[in-house]
């Protein structure tokens, strides 16, 4: 990470008038971007690109530009933060006799351009929208990128941001429960396309299979919270907390306690939850599997708004089961999620495994059934239920190996 | 393969690491190299896009050419 050697080497400047720094994020979610920073006590301002909208094919970058917006130096090195001030900082430089203005789109502009309905004219309100902060924006931002999609399909930029808008919207209150599932579908298609994406093939990897070889992604997060604690200062909350394929090494939520050691309802005789109080909802990265290959399913459960569902905490934690097809793998085939420290709440609860396909699997649709049991309770009665949930994780089976996991 | 003494060193504390259940933050993450020419505004001597973006504090549509007038250092990063 370059960031901390260029804030050493800057902070005078920065304080001196001489110079200013802008971050620019190049991740789903910007907020562990501010954490990280608040963590190495920067407090340089933060624009967020999570839809890649700079188009950009890896990180991290670092330029020099002049007062008029004029790159001169592109590229640089850490070692430049040494000697950035003789370099560019004291230099003097010709004003040119034009300048682009801020870019401030029209947006009734740009969506009366759409009725040419062509691809580059969706992707332009779509990118638009995404910055506008608009109420509702993420609905209609999703809808432009798949009509530019619709005309284009092969336009990987087109297909990454529309997988980033749906995560995004997963991340919101407006999410629905395919959005996961969507937008690691149109990540795929996006890297497909161009496999040579960092940035891209990183978003995809951040929900995927741990790798052989650990890169850690955000376990840094565990430090920083416990080290701005110790100054004394509030971790800045984060929208979504990472998951375990975000970490490289699990955490202690993620420490098999509860676990059942044997098959807890064998016989299914606890009482179903069709929906009524628990919602469940899986998506799989990669969204498509070849034989011999491995995904990693993330399975979420949210209580039911409409019914004031919430888990009971004073009781054992949701715990998981899965059955899998014959010579299919599963790294985790039972599982539970701890409970939440307070007496009752209503938090969604993920669980993620890992499955791995037979060598000799045949292409096609197949399901990996399973069930949760867990306490819950609803508002409407006041009542409190020990209930199961029965699972269908749907994975698709390709002939061919992809190139998106790596 | 040469197996150099600073390899099996290093391949030694990678071992450990493992075993430990840790990973060395401390390791510069390796720089992925680009394989095309950066895109138009990204290069020496070109206007650097001045399309807004969201700040990252509130959500506010935020162009770089705010800040002209003053010279700039844009740090470009991820924090995975």
């Amino acid at each position: 990470m370059d960031v901390p050697v260029w804030h050493a080497g800057l902070e005078q400047l920065e304080k001196d008038g001489k110079v200013a720094v802008v971050a620019i994020v190049e991740e789903q979610h910007p907020d562990r971007a501010r954490l990280f920073l608040q963590w190495k006590q920067i407090d340089w301002p933060t624009l967020a690109d999570p839809l890649d909208l700079l188009n950009l094919e890896t990180v991290p970058l670092t330029l020099a530009i002049d007062e008029y917006g004029i790159v001169r130096f592109s590229e640089l090195p850490m070692s430049a933060a040494k000697t950035i001030e003789q370099t560019f900082v004291n230099q003097t430089y010709p004003k040119p006799a034009a300048l682009p203005p801020a870019d401030t789109p029209d947006l009734s502009a740009l969506r009366a351009a759409t009725t040419r309905n062509t691809a580059d004219a969706w992707r332009a309100y779509g990118d638009a929208l995404s910055v506008s902060g608009t109420a509702g924006t993420w609905d209609a931002v999703i809808g432009a990128y798949q009509h530019a999609a619709q005309l284009e399909p092969g336009a990987g930029a087109t297909q990454f941001r529309l997988g980033s808008a749906f995560r995004t919207r997963y991340d919101s209150p407006a999410r629905r429960p395919t959005d996961f599932q969507d937008a690691e579908r149109h990540w795929a298609q996006a890297l497909a396309i161009d496999p040579n994406r960092y940035i891209w093939r990183r978003r995809v990897q951040q929900y995927g299979p741990h790798l052989p070889t650990p890169e850690p992604f955000f376990d840094w997060i565990r430090d920083a919270r416990a080290q701005i604690a110790s100054r004394g200062e509030t971790p800045l909350a984060l929208a979504a907390e990472p998951g375990d394929s975000e970490y490289a090494t699990p955490g202690a939520g993620f420490v098999a306690a509860n676990v059942p050691a044997t098959e807890p309802d064998p016989r299914g005789r606890i009482r179903r939850d069709r929906g009524e109080f628990v919602s469940v909802e899986t998506a799989a990265v990669p969204s498509t599997v070849s034989p011999g290959d491995t995904v990693r399913v993330h399975m979420t459960f949210r209580p039911n708004v409409r019914t004031k569902a919430h888990w009971n905490n004073e009781v054992d934690p949701l715990v998981y089961w899965l059955r899998p097809p014959r010579a299919w793998k599963v790294d985790r085939r039972s599982g539970a999620v701890p409970n939440a420290p307070t007496a009752v709440s209503q938090e969604a609860r993920t669980v993620e495994f890992e499955v791995t396909a037979p060598e000799t699997q045949a292409p096609g649709a197949i399901a990996i059934p399973g069930y949760a049991l867990y306490y819950v309770c609803e508002d409407v009665n006041g009542v409190c239920m020990y209930r199961r949930r029965d699972v269908n994780v749907p994975l698709e089976v390709t002939a061919t190996p992809k190139e998106t996991k790596r | 393969m040469r197996f150099t003494l600073a390899w099996l060193l290093s391949t030694a504390v990678a071992i450990g690491a493992l075993a430990a259940g840790t990973v060395d933050q401390s390791k510069p993450k390796p720089i992925w190299a680009r394989n095309a020419p950066l895109p138009r505004g990204f290069n020496v001597g070109e206007a650097f896009p001045t399309r807004a973006l969201r700040s990252a504090v509130d959500g506010r549509p935020v162009s770089v050419a705010d800040f002209r007038g003053k010279k700039l250092i844009i740090n470009i990063f991820a924090s995975w």
